[in-house]
């Protein structure tokens, strides 16, 4: 469901007439960013003690408001933006079981490049998911979940973008619960975004 | 412990729902006045005006030449044209004066300097971003814009005389209150200032623009008030004119 929702959204995006006179996205303070993200988890036991292979998909819708024209001149020129990201993963190993969060985010887009544009992200807050209690590593239901990741966008009209990256994803509740061992997974996704 | 992080969440979003209520704001401010001339206004015979030729506007971008948006060359035309000093306004590039028509030359020089305070915006969104928006509505961001100005009018007879002047002011907005439109105006309500300071200096010497510089006395047969337009704002700009080139 959740491929042929990006698909069919990719499809619209890649439809989207370019602009040929006008190029370069005008992206200022002020200017707001919806954005639909989709990937798919993967599991990190980093310790010998993390046994679960959490594994599913992941759906992130986001907003973000930038808050800085273009600074710098040289390839690290960029702009700063604040928003918040809801994140749902439907988890499929081990058992099916949802996890949903909701994270304020802070992303930093390098803009020296016209219509590629690399960024890195940083985001965290709360997380709830019944998949704690069933496994040996996180008790609670209550978590946290932090990311920190990278990705590039592609500008197919001046307000309009797709996306590709990947983050870390951490998961636990902060020692409010023992056993706090923490869930670590990779998570590539892919989506578009849409500024006005 | 669990129960405590519950009720900490559900305080964040109340807060969060009170912060998105009320935090849409955003103001702006202008430099205060320090030596400012006061407004000017002239009579002058209508007859006695000659055509404006605005013939370049250079503008700079922090320090970076750029091409001058077309919505600024309106609006200095714009504002010129308001002064009514001049019979017919003309811009380089488009229908010309006839060359053995007296004229004025206009070329006007801009310096845009822009301060984002984009670490402090980074900072301080961190901060709004860990407290989950509840600090939105408290913690202001700024955003900083100035501009120069250096105007030089020829007359037809090769006189020049150069004026001068300086706008600045910030806008300050909460993280709901952010836009672009906010930023537009600050721009401008600065370049508006600015251009009503150094306007207010060429109507001073209005009699050196005419044709004839003998003032309208007893018998005017057509005159006309010539003065600056007020902007709409209460943008007051730091103005200061330089010497003049000629022999005035």
């Amino acid at each position: 469901m959740l491929v042929y929702i990006l698909l069919i959204t990719l499809m619209a995006a890649l439809s989207s007439p370019v602009h040929a006179a006008d190029p370069t996205p005008q992206i200022t303070v002020g200017t707001q960013e919806v954005s639909l993200s989709g990937g798919y988890l993967l599991p990190h036991r980093l310790t010998r003690d993390h046994t679960t292979k959490q594994q599913g998909a992941a759906f992130m819708p986001s907003w973000m408001m930038t808050l800085s024209d273009p600074i710098g001149d040289s390839w690290y020129r960029g702009q700063v933006s604040l928003g918040a990201e809801m994140v749902y993963i439907q988890f499929q190993e081990p058992f099916l079981t949802h996890g949903v969060g909701f994270t304020p985010k802070i992303k930093y887009t390098f803009v020296a490049q016209d219509r590629i544009r690399p960024y890195a992200e940083f985001a965290g807050g709360p997380f709830w998911t019944d998949l704690a209690g069933k496994i040996p590593e996180e008790s609670s239901r209550f978590n946290f979940v932090l990311t920190a990741g990278f990705g590039v966008s592609y500008f197919l009209t001046d307000q309009a973008a797709l996306n590709v990256g990947y983050r870390f994803h951490h998961i636990s509740n902060a020692g409010t619960r023992y056993p706090n061992l923490g869930l670590n997974a990779s998570l590539p996704f892919g989506g578009f975004s849409f500024f006005f | 412990m669990g129960q405590f992080f519950s009720r900490l969440l559900i305080g964040s979003m109340l807060a969060t729902t009170v912060g998105l209520g009320t935090g849409c704001s955003h103001w702006i401010e202008l430099a205060a006045l320090t030596d400012a001339a006061p407004p000017t206004s002239a009579t002058v015979a209508t007859d006695a005006r000659v055509p404006l030729l605005l013939e370049t506007i250079r503008v700079t971008h922090n320090g970076s030449s750029i091409a001058p948006p077309t919505i600024l060359e309106r609006q200095v035309l714009g504002a010129i044209e308001a002064t009514r000093l001049f019979s017919q306004h003309y811009q380089s590039g488009y229908s010309q004066p006839a060359l053995d028509q007296a004229r004025v030359t206009v070329r006007l020089s801009i310096d845009n300097l822009v301060e984002p305070h984009a670490g402090q915006a980074a900072w301080r969104g961190f901060v709004v971003g860990a407290s989950m928006f509840a600090l939105a509505p408290f913690i202001s961001l700024n955003y900083d814009y100035s501009t120069q100005m250096a105007l030089e009018l020829e007359r037809w007879d090769g006189q020049i005389k150069r004026y001068t002047a300086t706008s600045n002011g910030s806008a300050h907005y909460n993280l709901f209150g952010a836009s672009p439109d906010v930023i537009e105006q600050l721009k401008g309500q600065v370049t508006e200032a600015c251009l009503s300071s150094l306007l207010n200096q060429v109507i001073h010497d209005s009699t050196f623009y005419l044709a004839n510089s003998a003032q309208p006395q007893d018998h005017p047969i057509r005159t006309v008030t010539v003065g600056v337009r007020r902007p709409a704002s209460h943008a007051i700009p730091v103005s200061r004119p330089l010497a003049d080139s000629s022999p005035w």
